[in-house]
């Protein structure tokens, strides 16, 4: 029996993705002012499709105790997270200024603002479909 | 990657920034020093920023555009370009010729540099406000 | 907009107090008929599953970088009012129930 939903699920991993998102704005943002510096970025959707792909397959079934664990690798963090990390590329800069960083300080920040607005309201969904749910378990109290 | 990586990354951005700010106004404050402890006139700093990986931790994913970078103040050197001679031969620090070499300094040149410093700390302090939002709205979903 | 969808949740369950139609009786009294009880209630409760739906569907619209996020927080909030409602009644046909059990015969 299912109690949390897919849709639950892509919330959680629209939070994580737009976490790596921040990081790799965040950076962008800390290496305004580097000579030589090429910004990096993400493709929301790419990492999300790939979020999916990834939450999907789940990992390798064991059909035997002595196989070896195959649920989908040892790496730390979400696998979310993990998705979306590795499509981070280097792109999304203006033309270089003298020193050559190529950042775009006004693009970043309006991507920041951007970033944190959906994040807030995945968050936000996801809160209010859990609540729904609290309310529903408690017996309409609370 | 997570809140604790977005902070520190802004943080490093936020020292740069604040190192150039006290770079351009210990140059700004010496723009007429014609005597310093090594001799000769102040010669203006420049900071060489550095971007540099954020630590990956064992097991972590690996970007393949790199991960998000920190910035960081490898050095600072002194501008070696000489200073303008004025002459003035009454002057305490003139050379036996009469002139006195003035820092080289260029006033407008650092008040933009402080400019765009300051505007590059706001810009990370704005991320770091984004990223405190963020955090507060992730934990209201456990009420 | 609120009041048109707790009307359309409240008008089928207002059917509750009306004796069954003559159509009903027809099949020997049971109450399986149209405007029946059981159907009455499970239009609304179908009616409280299609919002959730809806609000799952916007939900994730706004999960993969597309959607509104005013018609999100609106379906969501349409769909928690709408489960509260349903909740509510519950609670109170339990009540109902409970109470005519009790009596003694």
């Amino acid at each position: 029996m299912k109690i949390f939903d897919t849709t639950l699920t892509r919330l959680e991993q629209s939070l994580d993705v737009r976490l790596v998102e921040h990081n790799v704005l965040a950076g962008n943002v800390a290496n305004a002012d580097t000579p030589g510096y090429r910004p990096k970025e993400l493709d929301f959707s790419q990492a999300m499709a790939a979020a999916q792909q990834v939450s999907a397959t789940d990992g390798m079934a064991a059909t035997d105790a002595r196989h070896l664990d195959a649920s989908g690798g040892t790496m730390d963090g979400s696998r979310a997270t993990n998705a979306a990390t590795m499509l981070i590329r280097q792109g999304g800069g203006s033309s270089p200024s003298i020193d050559g960083n190529e950042v775009d300080v006004d693009r970043v920040m309006a991507g920041l603002a951007e970033n944190g607005l959906q994040y807030g309201a995945s968050a936000k969904a996801a809160g209010k479909k859990l609540a729904i749910l609290r309310y529903v378990v408690s017996d309409g109290a609370a | 990657m997570d809140f604790l990586t977005a902070l520190r990354i802004s943080g490093t951005g936020l020292g740069v920034e604040r190192t150039r700010v006290n770079l351009a106004t210990s140059n700004l404050a010496n723009a007429e020093t014609t005597r310093t402890e090594s001799g000769g006139p102040y010669q203006r700093l420049d900071p060489v920023i550095q971007a540099v990986p954020f630590p990956a931790e064992l097991g972590q994913a690996q970007a393949s555009g790199g991960p998000p970078m920190m910035a960081q103040i490898s050095s600072v050197v002194a501008d070696q370009t000489p200073g303008k001679k004025v002459y003035s031969p009454g002057h305490p620090d003139a050379d036996p010729e009469g002139f006195v070499t003035f820092p080289n300094v260029n006033p407008v040149h650092e008040v933009v540099n402080l400019m765009s410093a300051s505007r590059s700390y706001e810009a990370n302090a704005t991320a770091i406000d984004t990223l405190k939002t963020m955090a507060q709205r992730g934990l209201d979903i456990a009420r | 907009m609120s009041i048109e969808t707790i009307q359309s949740i409240s008008q089928p369950i207002g059917h509750i107090g009306e004796a069954p139609h003559a159509g009903a009786v027809e099949k020997g009294g049971k109450s399986v008929g149209p405007g029946s009880f059981a159907e009455s209630l499970g239009n609304a409760l179908q009616k409280v599953d299609d919002m959730q739906v809806d609000a799952d569907q916007q939900a994730e619209k706004v999960a993969l970088g597309g959607g509104n996020l005013h018609e999100m927080s609106l379906a969501l909030e349409k769909a928690d009012v709408s489960m509260r409602l349903a909740m509510k009644v519950r609670n109170k046909m339990i009540d109902a129930y409970q109470e005519i059990m009790r009596m003694s015969v």
